[in-house]
C-alpha cells in the first residue's frame, strides 16, 4: 500500500479533526485559528479567530452531525494546502442537508493552522 | 454603490471567464493554467495545464451548461485569491446536477492564473 502524500495527510487530519470538535464541542475550535484567519460561512464574512469562533458557537443549533462524502487536497505553490470538502450534516431534529467547505492551511511555527475557510449549505433555488 | 474588495473583482471576474469559456469552447481553457497547475477531476489528480486540458477536452459530453449558485472568494496570506463556487450543471440530456468547486488563483507575470482547481460533483450515498 503506498503512502499518502504528505499534504493528503496534513489534510485529512485537519478535517477529521475539525469535525469531530466541530459535532462535540465547537467553542474548541480557536486552536485551529489566527488573528489572519478569514471565514465567509453563508456569504458572511468573519475575520481572525475571535469573530469567528463567536460565529461558530453562536450557531443556533444544539446537535450537529456532520458526514463527510468526499474529500481532496492539493498542495499549494507556496508551500499551503488547499482542501475541499462535500458532505452532508444534520443539525438538532432537522433535515439531512449537503454541505460544502474549503479550507486553505498554512504551517506557522510548526504548527498547521487554517488561514482562509469558506463554507455554504447546498441550496440552490430552482 | 461601494467598490468590491480587489479579490472579489479578480475572484469573481476569473469564475465568470472560467464557465464561460467551458460551456462554449472549453479548449481555450488552457490559457488559465501553467505547468506547476494542479486539477483534482472528481477524485483523480492531473498535474501541469497538458494533462489538465487533456482531461478537460476528453469529458464525455457534447454540451455543457454551468449556473452559479453562490460564489466566494477570498485573499489568501500570499497573495492568492481563493475561489469556492457553488453550483449546478446540466450536460447533454443529463439531469441537472450540484457541483463545488474551488480555484486558487496567483498572480504570475502580471496575470491571474489558476495553479489549484478541485471539482466534485455534489453526490452523496444516502444511507439506508
Amino acid at each position: 500500500m503506498g503512502d499518502k502524500p504528505i499534504w493528503e495527510q496534513i489534510g485529512s487530519s485537519f478535517v477529521q479533526h475539525y469535525y469531530q470538535l466541530f459535532d462535540t464541542d465547537r467553542t474548541q475550535l480557536g486552536s485551529i485559528y489566527i488573528d489572519a484567519s478569514c471565514l465567509t460561512w453563508e456569504g458572511q464574512q468573519f475575520q481572525g479567530k475571535a469573530a469567528i469562533v463567536e460565529k461558530l458557537s453562536s450557531l443556533p443549533f444544539t446537535k450537529i452531525a456532520h458526514s463527510i462524502t468526499a474529500q481532496d487536497h492539493q498542495p499549494t505553490p507556496d508551500s499551503c494546502i488547499l482542501s475541499m470538502v462535500v458532505g452532508q450534516l444534520k443539525a438538532d431534529d432537522d433535515q439531512v442537508l449537503g454541505f460544502h467547505q474549503t479550507f486553505l492551511l498554512k504551517s506557522i511555527n510548526t504548527a498547521w493552522v487554517c488561514t482562509n475557510e469558506v463554507f455554504r449549505l447546498a441550496l440552490h433555488n430552482l | 454603490m461601494a467598490e468590491k474588495p480587489m479579490w472579489e473583482q479578480i475572484g469573481s471576474g476569473f469564475v465568470q471567464h472560467y464557465y464561460q469559456q467551458f460551456d462554449t469552447d472549453r479548449v481555450k481553457l488552457s490559457e488559465l493554467y501553467t505547468d506547476a497547475s494542479c486539477l483534482t477531476w472528481e477524485g483523480e489528480g492531473f498535474q501541469g495545464k497538458s494533462a489538465i486540458m487533456t482531461k478537460l477536452s476528453s469529458l464525455p459530453f457534447q454540451t455543457i451548461q454551468h449556473i452559479i449558485t453562490a460564489q466566494d472568494h477570498h485573499p489568501t496570506p500570499d497573495s492568492c485569491v481563493m475561489s469556492m463556487v457553488m453550483g449546478q450543471l446540466k450536460a447533454d440530456q443529463d439531469q441537472v446536477m450540484g457541483f463545488q468547486q474551488v480555484f486558487l488563483l496567483k498572480n504570475v507575470d502580471n496575470k491571474w492564473v489558476c495553479t489549484n482547481d478541485m471539482f466534485r460533483l455534489a453526490l452523496h450515498n444516502f444511507g439506508a
